[in-house]
């Protein structure tokens, strides 16, 4: 039976700490035999999955010691999951993609494309969002150079 | 290892003579950097650009909050015709310009600052 590995991480929801996961995450993809573009892609997913949270989970007044974002990384033989989850205000799944989300994201200068990226970098992605109780994006990608050698 | 984050703005004069600012980045744009990039190219674009330089060879790193930032100061200059000229040589980092879309505005990728001395059709 696979072993499912967990490294965990849980992070302040704050710019400078975003920097931190991405290297967090890298590190352990590469225990997967991951290629340097392979892990490019995971590290832009993960860093837009955080820097989602910081912009719109908790809100114009976050309190950086009680607002976090938690990041925990499965390992399951040649797979790689990621889930990151805050515990801030959720939001309407539905507009993603949508004219009304560009617009909203474009006022904070974004381009409403942070979850379009990891939809398309991730094998499989997925966002569960509870109004008032947290928004869980959890991402998944396979490593085709994983040897079992390398995470021992 | 993560390579200090840097912004150094000069100028670069082209074959035809035309100078335009170069703004050279180096090491991570992200929600953490984003501010400092947003902030000298609207110094930048202050002092009446049109066009200018950004060139992002030593950028390890760009994610859709960079992306965001240089489409906004890109759509600015775009009433006056005004062209971004972007030096790129990561895949990793065309690919996320490919992926945004955004290069069928007025934004282009070069591989040099050598390169770009042929002037862009407006």
């Amino acid at each position: 039976m696979a072993h499912k590995l967990e490294v965990s991480l849980t992070i302040p929801s704050m710019p400078e700490f975003v920097g931190v996961v991405r290297l967090a995450i890298s590190g352990i993809a590469a225990r997967l035999n991951f290629t340097i573009d392979e892990i490019e892609d995971i590290k832009i997913s993960v860093s837009e999955a955080c820097t989602n949270v910081i912009q719109h989970a908790y809100g114009e007044n976050s309190n950086p010691e009680k607002d976090i974002i938690d990041i925990k990384a499965y390992i399951i033989d040649d797979n790689l999951e990621i889930v990151v989850k805050d515990f801030g205000q959720g939001f309407d799944l539905s507009i993603i993609g949508t004219p009304e989300q560009r617009e909203k994201s474009k006022e904070k200068m974004g381009l409403g494309l942070g979850l379009t990226f990891i939809k398309s970098l991730m094998d499989d992605a997925n966002f569960e969002s509870v109004q008032g109780q947290g928004t869980t994006i959890q991402m998944k990608k396979k490593s085709v150079n994983y040897s079992p050698a390398a995470v021992s | 290892m993560i390579t200090e984050f840097s912004i150094d703005v000069d100028t670069i004069t082209l074959s035809n003579s035309k100078s335009l600012p170069a703004i050279r980045v180096r090491g991570e744009i992200d929600i953490y950097t984003c501010s400092e990039l947003r902030k000298t190219l609207s110094s930048t674009l202050e002092d009446s650009a049109n066009d200018f330089l950004l060139n992002l060879e030593h950028v390890q790193y760009i994610d859709s909050t960079g992306l965001g930032t240089i489409a906004h100061s890109a759509q600015q200059i775009q009433t006056n015709n005004g062209h971004v000229f972007i030096i790129c040589t990561k895949p990793q980092i065309k690919k996320i310009f490919e992926v945004s879309g955004l290069l069928s505005k007025n934004i282009t990728l070069y591989e040099s600052e050598d390169h770009i001395s042929v002037p862009v059709e407006k």
